[in-house]
């Protein structure tokens, strides 16, 4: 094994921060590195939070707490990243040597040496300078996902289906669970140097108020469904012309509900299943002929959970590829998926390019969530042109819905439409959906 | 009232309790042996499906398509029944000693009884497919209400089975008396819409009512959904004004000229076990102005989608993807270790592709939807939902309906009086839909209402 005397020396005085390309001559192949220090923290247990602890903890923000904060981000990063890191190192090596898993695992690698070398967090200046660190990184993790995608996708002879979508369930959602402590973390910091924010004391009058870092307490169904819908019209017609006809969003239900959560994972979603509707009518219609039916959207709460169902006639699921609806590992679309996962922005883009997509409709509301300011991913994913089909959509909505203990599920009526059913969890007691540790090293 | 339902959905007017009253003291019986039992049950089984049903032809049958569908029945019957027998005596012997659940292990034997004098021989003549099909109707008639008996069983017993065991159990039985009684119910109507050999004035406008009629024996090839659906509505919301005062109403939306092979005593079970959990709903949540929307949605099929499924047939059985195949779920036996279900679909995976996809019903009412805690088990056969003082009251009783759940009720398919408020309708619902490949999806909106979603295949060109 050519690898094993290679850098091990010169990768441990390398400084943290500077990501030199990574690259080998011979292909792929992840260098050698000694794994005790990996060891020690794939022994450690991830501590899962919920929103309502991020809540609570981030409404009366003192020093000490922005501190305390920092350093629980500071820890479960390079433990939860361990992990991941683990269940990479377990997948069948020619796995591992495809250019895009090997990309992503080298990321994760550096990111777990970074975060594990952060010194404890004891004053408002460590804080900072841990601060930068975590944009930085985020920064870069922007890719994970296209590039992940197409990994799977490629190595699906030597992996079964069934493991590779095991695997992307746990990376992405370990990936939502890491961003969300960091983004979170950056939020509150930016809420304690903000200029009304006095320390200890809630703000009554500003429009923070409603915002805990990067919660938003007051999530309208409403108004998230019509952003989103207008955005997916928007992105339809840019596709398919100016002239075509798209069809009626109709909300109908508890219209005034509002729950706690995270608005750009909603967005998200509700972007992900109104857009499919959206397409599946039109081109089912053909563009401009007559009305199409409209999509029906129901808000439904309950007091413990809140149902979304979108309903549309756009022909329902084809029979062929109803069995791969929620895989990473696509069945008869395969090679059509990854043309055009390649095609996504932001795939080939350096870090140097890396440029935060401008959105569509900026509400003055919305400009605190945390999405828009780090860079989110998603943006770069729901700003894809429409007939740029990826088929990730529904398994990754379904990842961030189940992250706090909710659910989607689909239900198809071959040739006329489809009905998507989310179910959020209201009160935001649930705690984050984590593979525990457990269900790692067991042989 | 019993067998002027069978007649009316077989499409002729004699009833084959008639058949059994006149011919029982002619059926022979031959004794079971153990041995008997456990070499029939070491045979595999034919996975049926509607193809098969129909094949013999459209009626009136030639003489030689009746013979042909008698010896095909015969080839058919005696596994089935076999695994049965094996399965109920994998039961713990103190469940199998109540005595209705013996009762049914006895008539299980019975039915075997009276097909082994046929071991070995072939259906020739005329005169023995007539004693034959006697033998069938008397099968038919004996089983009629196993499905209540075994349920009053299950419950005396139920100290010493758990819940789940019997969800197993009652799954796998159930499917397999679908195909059963369809077998033998199929033979009948074939028959009787044949009779080759009776008197043609009699019976001539009874042949010439086949000839127009889209049946083949149980099958009707123009069953439309709309037709039943209404029908149904029309009988459960007779119930609902006895019972509440209060009739909801049903809106039908999509295609609703559709039509579909299929089998109307089945889809009437099914849509009659929905809308009155619908209709219920509906009405105890104050919301009878509402109508309940249906959707009538039938699925396309193109040449093209054909041939793309025969040739994605092989990659599926490699990935072991689920697919509705169309495979007789009768056929899975626990006790005999027989066919697994991705086994029996492997080799049936070629009928998928002569086959039309069907059609999916969508019901939707806003009749609050159903609780989370309801939700787990609602797949169950009604066993964790009763206190002792219910079931008391129910084992004790001559009757084992009480009330006005009587009335619910609906006869035929379901093979008894008592199978509302005993939470049957589902499970059983759902084993009917799921027979030929369709099934039934739940989506319970708590605090709104429910979306079912009943997906049906049907048979194709016959």
């Amino acid at each position: 094994m050519i690898n094993i005397c290679r850098r091990p020396s010169a990768k441990l005085s390398k400084p943290a921060r500077c990501f030199r390309p990574y690259s080998l001559a011979n292909g792929n192949i992840p260098p050698w590195r000694p794994s005790n220090v990996l060891d020690e923290w794939v022994q450690r247990e991830a501590h899962p939070i919920s929103l309502r602890q991020l809540t609570f903890f981030g409404r009366t923000l003192t020093e000490s707490r922005l501190l305390s904060s920092a350093n629980y981000v500071r820890l479960e990063l390079p433990t939860r990243i361990a992990h991941r890191l683990r269940n990479m190192q377990t997948l069948p090596y020619s796995a591992l040597t495809n250019e895009h898993i090997s990309h992503v695992y080298e990321a994760y690698y550096r990111a777990f040496e970074t975060f594990r070398k952060v010194p404890e967090v004891r004053t408002l200046d460590d804080n900072d300078r841990f601060c930068e660190v975590l944009k930085t990184t985020l920064k870069e993790h922007l890719t994970v996902i296209p590039r992940l995608a197409m990994g799977i996708l490629e190595i699906q002879d030597s992996v079964s289906g069934d493991e590779c979508d095991q695997f992307m369930n746990t990376l992405l959602r370990s990936r939502i669970s890491r961003r969300v402590i960091a983004e979170q973390h950056l939020a509150l910091n930016e809420t304690f140097h903000s200029p009304w924010h006095f320390d200890g004391k809630k703000s009554g009058t500003a429009p923070e108020d409603e915002f805990v870092g990067e919660i938003f307490l007051k999530c309208n169904a409403k108004e998230i469904v019509e952003k989103c819908a207008s955005r997916a019209s928007e992105l339809t017609r840019k596709a398919f012309g100016p002239d075509v006809a798209l069809p009626k969003i109709i909300l109908q239900g508890h219209l005034e509900t509002t729950f706690p959560y995270i608005p750009s994972h909603l967005e998200y979603i509700l972007g992900e299943l109104l857009r499919n509707s959206i397409q599946a009518v039109v081109e089912r219609r053909g563009a401009g002929r007559d009305v199409p039916p409209p999509i029906e959207v129901l808000i439904c709460e309950a007091a413990q959970h809140v149902i979304i169902r979108v309903s549309d006639q756009g022909g329902g699921v084809d029979r062929e590829i109803l069995p791969y609806l929620w895989s990473f590992a696509k069945g008869p679309r395969r090679n059509k998926r990854l043309q055009n996962l390649g095609k996504v922005p932001r795939l080939a883009a350096t870090m140097q390019e890396l440029q935060i997509p401008p959105s569509s409709d900026p509400d003055s509301a919305e400009a605190g969530s945390s999405g828009e300011k780090f860079g989110s991913s998603l943006a770069s994913l729901s700003g894809r042109r429409p007939d740029l089909r990826l088929g990730i959509g529904l398994p990754m909505s379904r990842i961030y819905a189940e992250y706090w203990a909710g659910s989607l599920e689909l239900h198809s009526l071959e040739g006329y439409g489809c009905d998507a059913f989310l179910q959020i969890s209201r009160l935001g007691n649930k705690n984050e959906v984590l593979s525990t540790r457990a269900s790692m090293d067991a042989v | 009232m019993l067998g002027l339902r069978r007649a009316k959905h077989h499409g002729f007017r004699l009833s084959p309790n008639l058949l059994f009253h006149q011919s029982t003291r002619h059926i022979q019986t031959a004794t079971v042996t153990d041995a008997d039992i456990a070499r029939l049950a070491c045979q595999p089984l034919h996975p049926l499906t509607l193809a098969d049903l129909c094949k013999h032809g459209h009626p009136p049958l030639s003489e030689q398509s009746l013979l042909n569908s008698a010896n095909f029945t015969l080839s058919l019957l005696p596994a089935r029944l076999a695994h049965r027998i094996q399965s109920l005596r994998s039961l713990p012997y103190i469940v199998v000693a109540n005595p209705n659940v013996s009762k049914i292990h006895g008539n299980y034997v019975h039915s075997l009884s009276t097909l082994l004098p046929y071991a070995e021989r072939r259906i020739e003549t005329l005169k023995d497919e007539v004693e034959f099909t006697a033998v069938m109707a008397d099968l038919v008639q004996t089983h009629n209400n196993t499905i209540s008996i075994l349920a009053r069983g299950f419950l005396e017993a139920r100290k010493y089975i758990t819940a789940k065991e019997v969800t197993r159990f009652l799954d796998e039985h159930l499917r397999a008396r679908i195909g059963t009684r369809l077998i033998a119910e199929q033979h009948i109507a074939l028959h009787f819409s044949s009779q080759p050999h009776n008197d043609l004035h009699e019976s001539a406008h009874h042949i010439r009512d086949a000839q127009e009629s889209s049946y083949i024996g149980v099958i009707d090839t123009a069953l439309k959904p709309a037709h039943i659906i209404r029908n149904c509505e029309a009988t459960v919301g007779e119930i609902c004004e006895l019972k509440y005062g209060v009739r909801p109403t049903i809106k039908m939306v999509g295609e609703t000229e559709t039509s579909i092979a299929h089998i109307p005593m089945h889809l009437e079970y099914v849509l009659t076990e929905l809308l009155k959990n619908s209709f219920r709903a509906t009405i105890e949540a104050g919301m009878e102005r509402e109508a309940i929307e249906i959707t009538i949605a039938p699925a396309p099929a193109t040449e093209e989608q054909t041939k793309t499924l025969k040739n994605k047939a092989e990659q599926m059985i490699h990935d072991h993807v689920g697919v509705i195949s169309n495979y007789d779920q009768g056929s899975v036996d626990y006790a005999s270790g027989g066919n697994k279900p991705e086994r029996a679909s492997a080799g049936n995976i070629r009928a998928l592709s002569d086959s039309t996809p069907g059609v999916t019903i969508r019901i939707r009412d806003r009749g609050g939807g159903i609780s989370p805690e309801n939700l787990t088990k609602l797949w169950d056969y009604g066993f964790t939902t009763f206190n002792e003082d219910e079931i008391n009251e129910k084992t004790s009783s001559s009757d084992p309906a009480g009330g006005m759940d009587a009335v619910m009720s609906q006869g035929g398919v379901g093979g008894g009086i008592s199978l509302a408020g005993l939470g049957y309708g589902l499970p059983l619902g759902r084993a009917y839909a799921e027979y030929f490949g369709g099934g039934i999806a739940v989506q319970s909106l708590w605090g709104w209402g429910t979306d079912v979603y009943v997906s049906l295949r049907g048979v194709g060109k016959v």
